[in-house]
């Protein structure tokens, strides 16, 4: 379209108003005197389209900056910023003065929370709405997806900052007495303490890039999740059709960062009761902490967004053999030489939910390696989960001890007094992976809430949901979520598909390149998408085998054999095929019979 | 100025010059202001820049009804004022709604009579609209005066010449005390679409009419009624949900529904400031609270003082009304998936306040409002963001009072409860009762619980009545029968009994599903146990007073420990459990079905042993389960295959539900959770009389002719167990009252059970007496002849005094006689038997007679 005829990253907003002046004028003149603008509510008049046709066919995206808490005081306000989150709760709509007749031009609000122009007589207006989502770094998420796609230095383009900018940042800082650059520090405090404040060290790689874990992440306690992350954003979307994006989405925002102190200046007429009451929660997002975003482009993001140059553009069988069996015999090595446990661990990480009917969840398969103890567990675990860390997304942690059970907050709960929603560790992106250690498990007594935490578990673990808490109500949320537990004996708490006794036969070795660290992404990513094409005479054999399997073994059931099917074609997409044979389902039973010795 | 300053009363989106002449709207605009005499102030409230800014409502009405003459001029006075009104505001440019804009001409209404049917000649116009006040009027007046309601059409009563509202009228005048008329906005739509249409497209506008016309009306018929009459609109014909409230409903009026989730502390609202002068003591008259703000009066009005800026507010004198916000949220059913719940405020004022409490599901009639954001006063440009409310025109209770009549056992209401409670909209409840009123929803109900277990039927009947249970009864002397169903599951490992426990506790409203291994009766905490060779974690929780009023089901059931299941004898029968701590023993209540499953002791069933062989369980604790099914795979390749056929076409397929005519699960769910709660159904007499027959029939056919020994087949606790079966199956189709089908039913399926469980396996009768004593009649009758034969070898063989015999001697006497097949232990038990007697005496291996 247009292209260089704006600075779309520097002045946005100009954009925006250019194209809807002319746009709102082209109209008027065409519909001769009517209302031109009402045609406009919920629609874009090409200025969206402007800037996708820029960020991603011109390659526009590396030029506009990544919003986070490091850089937010660098930014000038009314810019173009990215900004990557996950949805973690939902505000309901704003109503705002979309178009406005202003002499005889029509002018808009959109994108933006404040109007350059008076507002004229309310006749001459059109009130729009938009929808409001409170956004925080993605929980778990791994230091790896941070580099993948940076943008280009604030710092640089922060000489331009206009002092005006400056001034009001320091009125506002002096409000909080704190420094207008110190504000990455003050959004680490001021916005947790909005939901919970996090002990120091809880502090992972959720704040933001700011801190990039090279150091080996211990699995206990080093993962934890912080309730109310400490880098939040409040992004505006236009246009959506509803329900389009849902609660713990993980997206890439877009769009104008603005930056407008008085917005939310705190009631200064006590005796007005009346708009306190009526007051929303975004009062207790100062702007100075929570910047506010007008996305004017979004995309949800997938694992794959992620990596950050595919090896090849097209998934070869062949391709994806050679890098599955790299990683399977690192997975060997990490794992002490235990073939079984490798296997068992990579099918286990390629699983994903594929299907629920009524109560039943297909394709998920959460892991249970038992055999280990304390010690093992600091080994092989410690190895395992940093491993992990570097080839997921976003991954955790969780230190299964009675203190955790009965003092960490899981359930996320819904606040009636703010309105807000309050996160808890169990609020998590599709695709999440949770490690759980249960060695740390001593006997003793768990408190009613401790009891509420292992149902939210098993419940978890079950049926892939969680339930929020809206105080009279509980939502059920579907979740899809890798689960893995490390436990002496087979978790009764935890109950996972597969259980596997671990047998390690010598010490953890690790050491992987970044090429390789990355073409595992990659395989990681791809197969978990690989579409499963079957052919119908497949069907057939496999039935054909299940009945024959259970008239040997009389005890093998419905889960049992739904767990094989499940594996069987995992099995299939780890060779990069896109369709299960009988060879693949004879290499699962093989497992199986391999499991089943270890675990008599 | 009392209380505004620049930047406290929150301006509306009007030009801003208009702001600084007049005096802007506030948005506490009250839809009752007792003693204000009619509409306009709604209009006060709106920061739209729809339908109604200050400038253009086509009325006002005085501001000081203490001038009203009790004469019935009022309504003059009010035209004169709405006539001030007009003009002080002259119209503002056209708006892009109005197609025909006809400024409101200054002398209009001057004749207006009660809605006179027009006799002006320049009609007034609601601003902005094509909407006539006179024809308004006149509508609202016929509607008021005319409207019958078409269910009152048959009644002959002395009053009913005049219409519904009418009556209603007279009945507030006469309690003095009503100070709202409930207009059903269905009747307005039967009466006069038009009007109603109006109303909901401009309620600011209409209902400020009405309140007038009602005004009017009531000084008709009774000048000397001084208070203020609320119109409450409520019932309109769609209500919106609350997701779905945009930007084009603002000013409109709406009905939503949801749930109140807070509110506030009930707000005083000044309406009538009284000042006294600080010089001479002079008390004011009382100045009406005009759009949010009083005007001071800067001087004296007493004539010898006149002191400037003297005059000070005295609160106790000053009249208040209260106003309260309560934020409403949706309810579950309206969220989509992956959403979470919208909110919004709604503004109450006067009786409305409190009517609701959080937790409550209401419909709330009122008016979308928007208003702008306030901003700091040294703001140089305009916000314009606004907040929305509902100004709240009549709230209704979601029909708690009816639908949710407590269970008569349930007294404690306890937090756990709240959450799960499931509302019943009306509309979902006519849904259920269609579905009961199907004649094979007794089948329907079984194929939809655990559709992808087949076989079985039996077992899911059974399991179908367990969830619906029987009537629990407490008798005026205090003895209570349980009404929950208990049932046991033995079988063959593999055989899907988990499954279908685990569906049974999905199902359950309070279900708690536990492994035997980790399950102790009472604690509402858990303790974490480690096995110490395994290392397995086992949980054990309090699964028992957990699940009170719900089904346990308890996996596993033989490996509980047995300090465990000593508990569960009192849980199913009693139905509480015992706690004895820091020397305090409490009892709590335990209300809940037992499901149960077990394995056999030797991982398969042996056909040759009985139940109680099979399960090491105490016939004490057998015999309270009500149900007892033996769950035995017959390595049926038939099954094997439609099993894997289900697996397969779950994995690859989206599974078409193959039976269409199942019941979803959340369907079923609501089914059983309303039956439970709102069918009582009570034994017929005829069932009663085949529930005698019935029995006397069972327990008869156990001394059939032919079979000598008398075979116990039915006990008193079968009988209790077939009442709540049978009303169990009534309730399945929503029945009150237990017939004869559902009796026989009741005992097709007793005893289907017991002939897996309690037959005999070397007779093929059933015996009670199996689950009873663990001892089969048959085994009885044996152990009498042995003993009987074992007295007549010792007289024959002993001498009384004599020497005595080794007990090896005698089995070989006792083989050589008798045909039967005799053990040691056997004969040890015959004489152990006869020692009992005397006959005998034992010492060691020696017998000795006596």
């Amino acid at each position: 379209m247009v292209g260089p005829q704006y600075d779309l990253v520097g002045n946005p907003l100009g954009a925006v108003r250019a194209t809807f002046e002319r746009t709102a004028a082209a109209a008027a003149a065409e519909s001769g005197g009517g209302d031109p603008v009402a045609a406009f509510r919920g629609k874009d008049w090409g200025v969206c389209e402007l800037f996708r046709s820029f960020i991603f066919e011109e390659g526009g995206i590396d030029k506009v900056p990544v919003l986070n808490a490091s850089n937010l005081g660098l930014i000038k306000p009314n810019t173009l910023v990215r900004y990557r989150g996950m949805v973690q709760d939902m505000l309901g709509n704003e109503y705002y003065i979309g178009a406005f007749k202003d002499g005889s031009t029509w002018r808009t609000n959109k994108f933006t929370d404040f109007s350059p122009f008076s507002m004229p007589h309310p006749c001459n207006s059109h009130l729009w709405e938009r929808h409001l989502f409170h956004c925080v770094p993605t929980p778990g998420q791994n230091s790896w997806t941070l580099e993948s796609s940076p943008g280009p230095d604030v710092r640089r383009m922060s000489n331009c900052m206009s002092t005006e900018v400056r001034e009001k940042r320091k009125r506002d800082g002096e409000k909080s007495e704190n420094d207008a650059m110190d504000v990455s520090e003050n959004g680490h405090e001021e916005s947790s303490s909005v939901c919970k404040k996090p002990k120091e060290d809880d502090v992972h790689v959720s704040s933001g890039s700011t801190e990039v874990a090279e150091s080996v992440p211990e699995v206990n306690g080093g993962g934890r999740h912080i309730p109310g992350s400490p880098f939040s954003c409040l992004v505006k979307i236009y246009d959506m059709p509803d329900s389009q994006v849902k609660l713990n989405d993980v997206i890439e925002f877009i769009g104008v960062y603005t930056f407008d102190p008085e917005l939310a200046a705190p009631s200064d007429n006590p005796d007005d009761i009346m708009l306190d009451l009526i007051e929303d929660v975004t009062v207790h997002l100062p702007p100075s902490k929570v910047p506010r975003l007008h996305c004017l482009v979004w995309r949800k993001l997938s694992s794959h967004d992620f990596i950050s140059r595919p090896p090849v553009a097209e998934p070869s069988p062949t391709l994806l053999k050679g890098i599955r069996q790299s990683l399977l015999s690192h997975f060997t090595m990490v794992l002490g030489n235990d073939e079984l446990a490798a296997q068992c661990l990579l099918l286990h990480l390629l699983s994903r939910l594929r299907n629920r009917v009524d109560e039943v969840t297909v394709g998920r398969l959460s892991l249970n390696f038992t055999g280990f103890d304390r010690e093992s567990a600091s080994i092989f675990g410690n190895q395992l989960y940093s491993l992990i860390q570097k080839l997921v997304p976003y991954s955790q942690a969780i230190p299964m001890s009675i203190e955790y059970l009965n003092s960490a907050t899981l359930q996320p709960r819904k606040d009636n007094k703010s309105g807000r929603l309050i996160t808890g560790v169990l609020q998590l992106p599709q695709g999440s992976h949770l490690t759980f250690d249960e060695t740390l498990l001593q006997t003793g007594s768990l408190t009613s809430k401790g009891v509420e935490n292992t149902m939210l578990l098993k419940n978890l673990m079950e049926s892939q949901k969680v339930d929020y808490d809206f105080e009279y109500y509980k939502l059920e949320m579907a979740t899809d979520v890798q689960l893995l537990t490390l436990s002496e004996g087979k978790s009764n708490i935890l109950p996972s598909d597969l259980v596997v006794p671990f047998r390690p036969s010598s010490v953890p070795a690790f050491n992987a390149d970044a090429v390789e660290l990355e073409s595992w992404r990659w395989y990681l990513a791809t197969v978990r998408s690989l579409p499963q094409s079957n052919d119908p005479a497949i069907y057939q054999m496999i039935q054909d085998d299940m009945v024959s399997a259970m008239r040997d073994d009389r005890s093998l059931g419905c889960s049992e054999l739904s767990r094989w099917l499940t594996m069987a074609q995992i099995m299939a997409s780890s060779f990069g095929e896109k369709s299960l044979s009988l060879e693949h389902w004879q290499m699962v039973k093989e497992l199986e019979r391999l499991r089943k010795e270890r675990t008599q | 100025m009392a209380s505004n300053g620049g930047g406290s009363s929150p301006p509306s989106v009007s030009s801003p010059d208009a702001r600084q002449s007049s005096p802007l709207p506030v948005t506490n605009s009250s839809p009752t202001e007792p003693t204000r005499r009619s509409g306009g102030r709604r209009r006060r409230g709106s920061a739209s820049p729809y339908a109604s800014s200050p400038s253009l409502g086509g009325f006002e009405t005085p501001p000081h009804p203490g001038r009203r003459t009790p004469s019935g001029a009022g309504a003059g006075a009010a035209r004169q004022q709405r006539q001030n009104w007009t003009g002080r505001f002259p119209p503002t440019p056209s708006t892009p709604m109005s197609t025909d804009d006809i400024p409101p001409s200054s002398d209009a209404g001057e004749d207006e009579t009660d809605g006179g049917a027009g006799v002006d000649a320049t009609p007034v116009f609601v601003w902005g609209t094509n909407i006539s006040v006179q024809d308004v009027n006149a509508a609202i007046l016929r509607f008021l005066r005319h409207f019958r309601d078409p269910r009152d059409a048959g009644r002959v009563d002395p009053v009913m010449d005049e219409g519904k509202y009418m009556r209603a009228i007279h009945r507030i005048l006469e309690l003095e005390g009503g100070e709202s008329l409930d207009v059903d906005a269905h009747d307005v739509f039967d009466h006069d679409p038009d009007l109603y249409s109006k109303m909901v497209r401009y309620p600011l506008e209409v209902l400020a009419i009405f309140d007038i016309v009602l005004m009017d009306l009531v000084a008709r018929i009774e000048p000397l009624f001084e208070k203020h009459i609320q119109t409450r609109i409520y019932n309109l014909r769609s209500s919106i949900c609350l997701r779905n409230l945009n930007p084009s409903d603002i000013e409109k009026m709406v009905s939503i529904k949801g749930m109140i989730i807070r509110c506030s502390s009930v707000i005083p609202e000044l309406r009538e400031a009284v000042f006294r002068c600080l010089v001479c003591g002079f008390y004011s008259e009382p100045i009406m609270v005009d759009r949010g703000r009083v005007t001071e009066p800067h001087i004296c009005q007493k004539e010898q003082c006149k002191a400037t800026n003297s005059m000070t507010l005295v609160h106790n004198r000053c009249r208040f009304s209260d106003k309260q916000i309560i934020k409403l949220q949706e309810t579950p059913d309206e969220i989509p998936e992956g959403g979470t719940p919208h909110t919004v405020s709604v503004l109450m004022h006067d009786k409305l306040v409190d009517a609701g409490k959080p937790g409550d599901r209401v419909e709330i009639t009122g008016i979308y409002r928007a208003m702008s954001i306030r901003v700091g006063p040294t703001q140089r440009t305009v916000k314009s963001i606004f907040k929305t409310y509902i100004d709240c025109l009549h709230i209704k209770k979601t029909d708690k009072s009816r639908l949710h009549v407590e269970d008569t056992m349930d007294i404690d209401n306890s937090s756990a409860s709240k959450s799960t409670e499931e509302d019943f909209l009306s509309d979902k409840v006519e849904k259920l009762k269609e579905l009961s009123k199907l004649p094979d929803i007794y089948d329907r109900l079984t194929r939809s619980l655990a559709p992808n277990i087949w076989e079985l039927d039996d077992v899911k009947r059974g399991l179908l009545c367990q969830l619906f249970g029987g009537n629990p009864l407490r008798l005026p002397s205090g003895a209570s029968f349980r009404g929950d169903i208990n049932i046991l599951l033995v079988g063959d490992p593999g055989t899907s009994k988990s499954q279908l426990l685990q569906y049974m506790h999905k199902l359950s409203p309070r279900g708690i599903y536990t492994s035997g291994r980790g399950s102790s009766a009472v604690g509402l905490t858990a303790y974490v146990t480690k096995d110490p060779e395994t290392g397995e974690t086992v949980l054990e929780s309090g699964a028992l007073v957990l699940s009170d009023k719900g089904v346990c089901c308890i996996d596993e059931f033989d490996k509980m420990s047995d300090n465990a299941r000593s508990m569960l004898h009192e849980v199913m029968e009693q139905q509480t459990v015992s706690i004895a701590k820091a020397g305090i023993i409490a009892s709590l209540n335990a209300r809940t079905s037992v499901l149960a499953c077990a394995n056999p002791t030797e991982s398969r069933y042996n056909p040759r042993l009985s139940v109680i062989d099979n399960i090491h369980l105490a016939p004490t604790l057998l015999s309270r389960f009500d149900l007892i099914y033996l769950i035995l795979d017959k390595a049926d390749e038939q099954t094997d295959r439609r099993l894997a056929k289900h697996i397969v076409s779950l994995h690859f397929e989206n599974p078409n539900l193959e039976e269409l005519e199942v019941l979803d699960l959340p369907t079923l769910v609501a089914y059983i959770s309303y039956a439970r709660k709102y069918i009582q159904p009570q034994l017929s007499d005829e069932a009663a009389e085949e529930l005698t027959r019935g029995y006397v029939e069972m327990r008869k056919r156990g001394n059939s002719p032919g079979s000598r020994k008398k075979v116990i087949t039915a006990t008193a606790r079968q009988i209790e167990s077939l009442i709540r079966l049978s009303e169990a199956l009534a309730r399945m189709r929503f029945s009150e009252v237990v017939e004869v089908r559902d009796v026989v039913e009741a005992f097709r399926l007793l005893e289907v059970a017991m002939q897996q469980s309690a037959t005999d396996h070397a007779t093929g009768t059933i015996d009670m007496d199996l689950i009873m004593t663990g001892i089969s009649a048959s085994e009885r009758q044996r152990r009498e002849n042995l003993v009987a034969a074992t007295r007549n070898l010792v007289m024959e063989k002993m001498q009384l005094g004599g020497p005595s015999m080794r007990m090896i001697e005698l089995l070989e006497e006792m083989r050589k006689q008798s045909s039967m097949e005799i053990h040691l232990h056997d004969l040890r038990s015959a004489l152990g038997t006869l020692m009992t007697e005397g006959a005998v005496v034992i010492h060691g291996d020696n017998v000795k007679r006596v």
